[in-house]
């Protein structure tokens, strides 16, 4: 193995793998980045048997070879090296030496043949899509996963492939967001993605990069230009969503998103810490907002919005609140209720493109 | 900082049977020996006895069947929960005038830290505080403690039993070891005198010869770490010096809320263990509710005939309080254990864990509607009921069906 590489090169491929690499693992050679060296250039990998990333970087051959090498001291020592050509090559058995002008290292490594093998996913007949669009949805939906053990399935996003359109949903069981993007051509699928892959695909691929997107029975991978990712899926089935999407909000709230969020985080103050339990009451053209915590203390603010329907009282946690509104992509908002102890949608209202977003959330119960 | 902590044990002498004795004036009022637990026909244990009664040999957790044996003229009455837990509850009151951070350790000992009271007090003794204090309890309570006291809850601990009245050698109630003398103090116990070390940690110990606090402090730290390993042996080196700095946790809440039954006879139908069980989790998630809590982990604890314990949990994603949700988990969790080894079974008890405050849920479920949520409103609904009837009428006034004939 040798080769020579710019070290800005060799640092670009080496963050993109470094954070699928673990800082702590049981298993020595999962902290290692694979470094192989084929006539296409350099391909660095790492994983931490969830997801798994790879990439591939330009680099004058000398001779080619597979070693792995502790990535961080690989990492600390590419940003430590002064700007320049460096030139790698193997040193015996599981050791390269590397040099960059006058700098010398020789660095151990173990076997390539102890690093895990990649899932094997084939991308012939992969889906395909802008990175960018993939990019909105994740941004958008994934931070309503739950980040609870007790449910595992709801800690995943799940992707719906259609025909016509893709969808993604998270929820916490507590509140859901769901947004759908017209698309073109694919087979259809329902993959449950845990959100770090995801993650990673925002992380590694740029809007404008076509991303293609292909599974086996229980990974899902993803590539663009030279990088792949590739992630465990869980296993289903995800429970139907659908069913608690309320079809018969009858009671309508048009409110200014800042203005909304603004008093929310003032009533927040004195809220309980383990509840964030909040009172809002619609009626006529305002919403009063209300706070009453016992040995604390009490709040009220109060916001001009539109709103149609009988007068309503209903309790949320704040936090859930803040957190959808954080997500909205429009300055108005669109809320709708039924009753005090049903769920509420929430919508962007004038939103000028082509992809529709709803979040969900479930009230909390009012104690009098 | 530890050094110059001023806490104290406080332990209520003999206490179910002084509040036995109170309940009942004139029949366990008038026993000098007196014993209460379980009945012996029901291998019932001793939760405690009179200092006479001791005098024959009689302990606590000794099955009640050699307690009379070994006292034969005894009294024997049940313990009376409530009246203790009430009594309890005075004993903490009285104790939180003289400083907030009390630590209720079980249902008659707690632990108070003055430390900083010093100015409050007038620079008084530690002695003189404790004695003020047992004073108090004696007058508003008629209930007698020991006090000890020392800079750790080790010390105090142990200085508490040092002050205890014993047979025939009455004793002033309060012992309190100076800063400074505690590994002096400690040269007079055994090893099994100490919290924590239990039979098998004594049968490990012994091994190397260690039998009293004087046989430890003999060894080097690392040589008791080469023995026991780094954190027994480090933990043994601090406690024979006295050293503990755990701290008085005046708010620690109950971590679970159990019941638990010991059958008179071994129980090995299925069935039969099934309708225990739904008697265990009525209550278990009555006494849940009655502290106004919720639950998320469900355990279930099954001892074998041949003593063998064996345990199974299971956490919820949504936290539960209804006896319905209860049964339904600790009902899968039973049936894992009896799949796993199918033999008579001696006790069988359901614990709740992970508990919160009743009010900090009322988030209401988006999926609650599935499958996957283990409680429905109208489950609290009817826990809420079945709360507000016995309330009224009493707690045999409504049970499930399926645990007739119990």
């Amino acid at each position: 193995m040798k080769f020579t590489i710019t070290r800005e090169q060799l640092q670009e491929g080496l963050s993109a793998v470094a954070a699928a690499i673990p800082a702590k693992t049981t298993l020595p050679v999962l902290a290692n980045v694979l470094v192989e060296v084929t006539k296409q250039g350099l391909r660095l990998s790492g994983t931490d048997l969830d997801i798994a990333v790879s990439t591939t970087v330009p680099a004058e051959v000398d001779a080619e070879g597979a070693v792995t090498l502790p990535a961080k001291k690989l990492v600390d020592i590419a940003r430590e090296l002064p700007s320049g050509p460096v030139r790698i090559t193997a040193a015996g058995e599981s050791r390269v030496g590397i040099e960059c002008g006058r700098s010398k290292f020789k660095l151990l490594g173990l076997p390539r043949e102890e690093f895990p093998s990649f899932p094997a996913v084939k991308f012939d007949g992969a889906w395909k899509a802008a990175a960018g669009v993939v990019h909105k949805l994740v941004g958008h939906v994934a931070f309503a996963a739950s980040t609870e053990e007790s449910r595992p399935i709801l800690n995943g996003v799940l992707w719906e492939l259609r025909p016509d359109h893709m969808r993604m949903v998270a929820t916490n069981g507590h509140r859901l967001a769901k947004m759908d993007v017209p698309a073109k051509g694919g087979s259809t699928a329902d993959l449950i993605v845990p959100p770090k892959a995801l993650e990673q695909i925002r992380r590694l691929f740029a809007a404008d990069e076509a991303l293609e997107v292909a599974r086996s029975d229980n990974h899902i991978g993803f590539r663009a230009g030279g990088t792949l990712v590739f992630s465990r899926l869980i296993e289903g089935p995800y429970p139907n969503y659908e069913q608690v999407i309320p079809r018969e909000n009858d009671k309508v709230a048009t409110v200014d998103k800042a203005g909304m969020a603004a008093a929310l985080r003032r009533m927040s103050v004195v809220a309980s810490d383990q509840t964030h339990r909040i009172r809002l009451a619609f009626s006529g053209g305002a919403v009063k907002f209300s706070v009453q915590t016992p040995d604390l203390g009490e709040a009220q603010d109060e916001l001009a919005v539109t709103y149609e329907g009988e007068p309503l009282e209903i309790g949320f946690n704040a936090t859930y609140l803040l957190e959808i509104l954080k997500y909205m992509p429009t300055d108005e908002v669109r809320i709708t209720f039924k009753a005090p102890e049903r769920a509420a949608t929430v919508e962007p209202v004038g939103w000028d493109d082509p992809a529709s977003y709803m979040a969900l959330v479930m009230p909390l119960r009012l104690v009098d | 900082m530890t050094t110059g902590r001023r806490i104290l044990l406080a332990d209520a002498d003999a206490f179910y049977v002084a509040v036995a004795r109170l309940v009942d004036p004139d029949g366990a009022g008038k026993a000098r020996l007196l014993i209460v637990g379980g009945a012996p026909d029901r291998r019932g244990v001793v939760t405690s006895a009179s200092y006479e009664a001791r005098a024959y040999g009689v302990q606590s957790a000794m099955p009640m069947a050699r307690a009379v044996r070994l006292c034969p003229g005894a009294t024997v009455v049940p313990v009376p929960w409530e009246a203790c837990a009430d009594k309890g509850r005075e004993i903490a009151a009285v104790l939180r005038r003289f400083t907030p951070a009390v630590e209720q350790a079980s249902s008659d000992e707690f632990y108070l830290d003055l430390s900083g009271t010093e100015r409050l007090y007038h620079d008084e003794p530690l002695a003189a505080t404790a004695r003020r204090i047992r004073d108090t309890v004696l007058a508003e309570t008629t209930l007698s403690l020991s006090i000890g006291g020392a800079t750790s809850k080790l010390v105090a601990k142990l200085a508490a039993g040092v002050a205890k009245p014993r047979p025939g050698s009455p004793s002033g109630g309060v012992h309190v070891v100076p800063p400074g003398a505690e590994a002096e103090f400690m040269l007079r116990f055994a090893l099994a005198d100490l919290p924590f070390v239990g039979p098998k940690f004594q049968e490990r110990l012994a091994r190397f010869g260690l039998r009293s606090v004087r046989d430890v402090v003999r060894h080097e730290r690392e040589t008791l770490v080469r023995w026991l390993g780094e954190r027994e042996g480090e933990w043994l080196y601090q406690r024979v010096r006295g050293h503990d700095a755990a701290p008085v946790e005046p708010d620690r809440e109950a971590k679970s809320v159990s019941r638990d039954e010991t059958f008179p006879t071994d129980v090995d139908d299925d069935d039969a263990l099934a309708a225990k069980l739904l008697v265990l989790a009525d209550r278990a998630s009555a006494d849940l509710r009655d502290g106004g809590l919720v639950a998320r982990t469900v355990s279930v604890k099954l001892r074998d005939a041949d003593f063998i314990t064996r345990q199974a949990s299971r956490t919820l994603p949504d936290p539960v309080r209804s006896d319905r949700a209860v049964y339904a988990v600790a009902r899968q969790l039973l049936a894992r254990l009896r799949r796993a080894r199918r033999v008579p079974a001696r006790l069988l008890g359901v614990a709740l864990s992970q508990l919160g405050a009743e009010g900090a849920e009322g988030q209401l479920s988006l999926l609650e509607r599935e499958a996957g949520g283990i409680e429905t409103e109208r489950d609290r609904t009817i826990s809420r009921v079945i709360d507000e009837v016995r309330g009224k009428f009493g707690p045999d006034a409504l049970g499930r069906g399926g645990a007739q004939g119990r």
